[in-house]
């Protein structure tokens, strides 16, 4: 009982620490509001005035988003460490966000109209991972080890014709455009990306939880798990599945945002155990708090720029996580 | 309850056991031995159900044991693997709870009361109710060997099978295994264990499986399976069997002379 009672603790500390990020998110930016103000807002939603048309039309829909794309990443993060036994392991490396990055740099350079982008980066983030693990087959379940090798050839491949893109594209502008979208942005959507995006999560987050079991008789060992009645084949692509739809879910709105789903995983599991029962739920409120305090410090850091959130994180998010793997390691 | 007939078993189109027959009954101790590279945990993966065989059929409570769901064989059927590393941060109690996986739909994260009943009583059954909550790694080999039976206890398998659970173990740990595996098919089960020491087998069990020769070579009572020419055959090199004061049977290589030494 020891155990779940730290392990419920380090939930309740992950989404405490959430809810500190959300309101402090609303609050906070070119004009910082009064939380009693944000408070009234939220409570009036058909309210007028400059506050409200803020809170409804700028930060809540962009808070919100940053919540559902840190917990998506998070979530995919904890599912394919779980599953491949390997805690090096980006739900980047499935090769989604590569495959995102070359559609959008192609339809950015076609002039496909910018409310498609979207769209488009989910259905070749799905795609990409989708074709990644079909390579991985071997027999009728997909190999770990051939999914990483072929992750990692199919993401060189897809990073190395979109900078062909960029050094071809017509001009400076569009060069721009496919930059900004590389370096992860949460600018200029609303409610209606976010309605669109939470439902492809949502799929992604109801297969990825029937998997936990599974995942977790997984950490005894592969022959174990068979041995306590898994079906290996049915877990990898079921897994593989939920964290394609997620990383698709977070790519189409939020471009290239690295290191939350390979960081997340390790915060989490030094909180509350390696248990998936906890560690995925625990994702949930970690991933998407490290997203939103990491958006809130990339529009208001340095006004009026923004920051690229992507690349805001990785400087944050290395030392944090070399910090977290060296103490792991003089701890062992 | 395990009956297999006509079994060739091997990898990629190479066999390595043909020929097999057996069964292995309730309230049964029974060792599988031979070399290295005999096929013991081939044929006990086989039978486990976990290998396809090239031929033959393995019936597991009267029903084919590859044509079952993984769940349903897992409820008919327990395999302790041999070592395989396991993440060490797994806390035992939730290491033996895994074994009630196949009782409850796949998706399903909790088990229920008599689930967690299940769980505490197999973990008294191995005696390590203090261990319960501690982490796999903080572990001696012999308690870790324990908690893989406590999984196997909770599956609630009618048949029991182990993949050389004491290969790690000192001589009293590897005892102390086998005392319980003993206590646990007198309740019922129905056990084969794969052992490496042939001196362990004798000591523990009634019955031997002697696997070599890529087939089985003899199946039986001690008496009729610990013979020096069938145990020679099996293991490539010159053993005796001799009988100790009280009557036990103790298999030792022949001493090697020396070439060249004074005669």
């Amino acid at each position: 009982m020891a155990v779940d009672v730290r392990r419920g603790a380090g939930i309740a500390v992950l989404v405490c620490a959430l809810a500190i990020a959300v309101v402090a998110g609303v609050a906070v930016g070119a004009v910082t509001l009064p939380i009693s103000a944000v408070a009234t807002a939220v409570l009036h939603p058909h309210a007028t005035g400059d506050v409200a048309a803020i809170v409804w039309a700028l930060r809540l829909p962009r808070v919100l988003i940053a919540t559902l794309v840190g917990a998506s990443l998070a979530i995919s993060g904890s599912l394919l460490q779980g599953m491949l036994r390997n805690g090096l392991v980006d739900p980047y490396l499935t090769g989604g966000s590569a495959g995102a990055a070359f559609t959008i740099a192609v339809a950015i350079s076609l002039g496909v109209p910018q409310p498609l982008y979207a769209g488009v980066a989910f259905g070749a983030a799905l795609v990409t991972t989708l074709g990644v693990a079909s390579l991985a087959r071997s027999g009728r379940g997909v190999s770990p080890e051939r999914l990483i090798l072929a992750g990692i050839a199919v993401s060189s491949l897809f990073a190395g014709l979109t900078t062909l893109i960029i050094m071809l594209s017509p001009s400076a502008a569009v060069s721009l455009t496919i930059l900004t979208w590389l370096g992860g942005s949460l600018v200029g959507h609303g409610w209606g990306e976010l309605a669109c995006a939470a439902a492809y999560a949502l799929g992604g987050a109801v297969v990825a939880f029937a998997v936990v079991p599974a995942l977790n008789a997984i950490r005894l060992g592969d022959a174990r798990a068979i041995a306590l009645g898994v079906n290996m084949d049915r877990t990898r692509w079921l897994t593989l599945i939920g964290s394609s739809l997620l990383i698709a879910s977070a790519v189409s709105v939020s471009g290239i945002i690295g290191f939350v789903g390979l960081i997340v995983p390790h915060v989490v599991r030094a909180l509350c155990g390696a248990d998936m029962r906890w560690t995925v739920p625990a994702s949930i409120p970690a991933g998407a708090a490290m997203v939103v305090i990491a958006d809130t410090v990339a529009r208001t850091a340095a006004p009026p720029a923004e920051l690229p959130i992507g690349v805001l994180l990785s400087v944050l998010g290395v030392p944090a996580f070399l910090f977290i793997a060296f103490r792991r390691r003089r701890g062992a | 309850m395990i009956e297999a007939r006509g079994l060739a078993l091997g990898y990629r189109g190479r066999t390595v056991l043909r020929d097999v027959d057996l069964s292995l009954a309730a309230h049964e101790l029974v060792a599988i031995v031979g070399p290295n590279g005999a096929g013991k945990s081939t044929l006990l993966r086989a039978l486990a159900g976990t290998l396809t065989p090239q031929h033959g059929d393995v019936l597991v409570d009267g029903a084919r044991v590859h044509a079952m769901r993984a769940a349903e064989r897992a409820r008919h059927v327990a395999l302790v693997a041999a070592e395989e590393t396991a993440d060490g941060d797994v806390v035992v109690r939730d290491a033996v709870a895994l074994g009630r996986l196949a009782h409850r739909p796949w998706w399903r994260w909790n088990g229920t009361a008599d689930d967690e009943a299940i769980v505490d009583a197999a973990i008294a059954r191995v005696a390590l109710g203090t261990l319960a909550e501690r982490r796999l790694d903080s572990l001696s080999s012999g308690e870790r060997q324990r908690v893989w039976i406590a999984t196997a206890l909770a599956q609630q398998a009618p048949t029991m099978l182990l993949d050389e659970p004491t290969s790690h173990l000192d001589l009293a740990g590897a005892y102390a295994t086998l005392d319980l595996l003993r206590e646990l098919a007198a309740d019922g089960a129905a056990i084969a264990v794969v052992l490496h020491d042939l001196n362990l087998a004798v000591a523990s069990v009634d019955r031997v499986i002697l696997i070599g020769d890529g087939t089985v070579l003899a199946d039986g009572a001690i008496d009729d399976v610990f013979r020096a020419e069938l145990l020679t055959r099996a293991y490539g090199a010159e053993i005796a069997v001799r009988r100790t004061t009280d009557g036990t049977m103790v298999a030792v290589p022949r001493r090697r002379r020396a070439s060249g030494a004074a005669r």
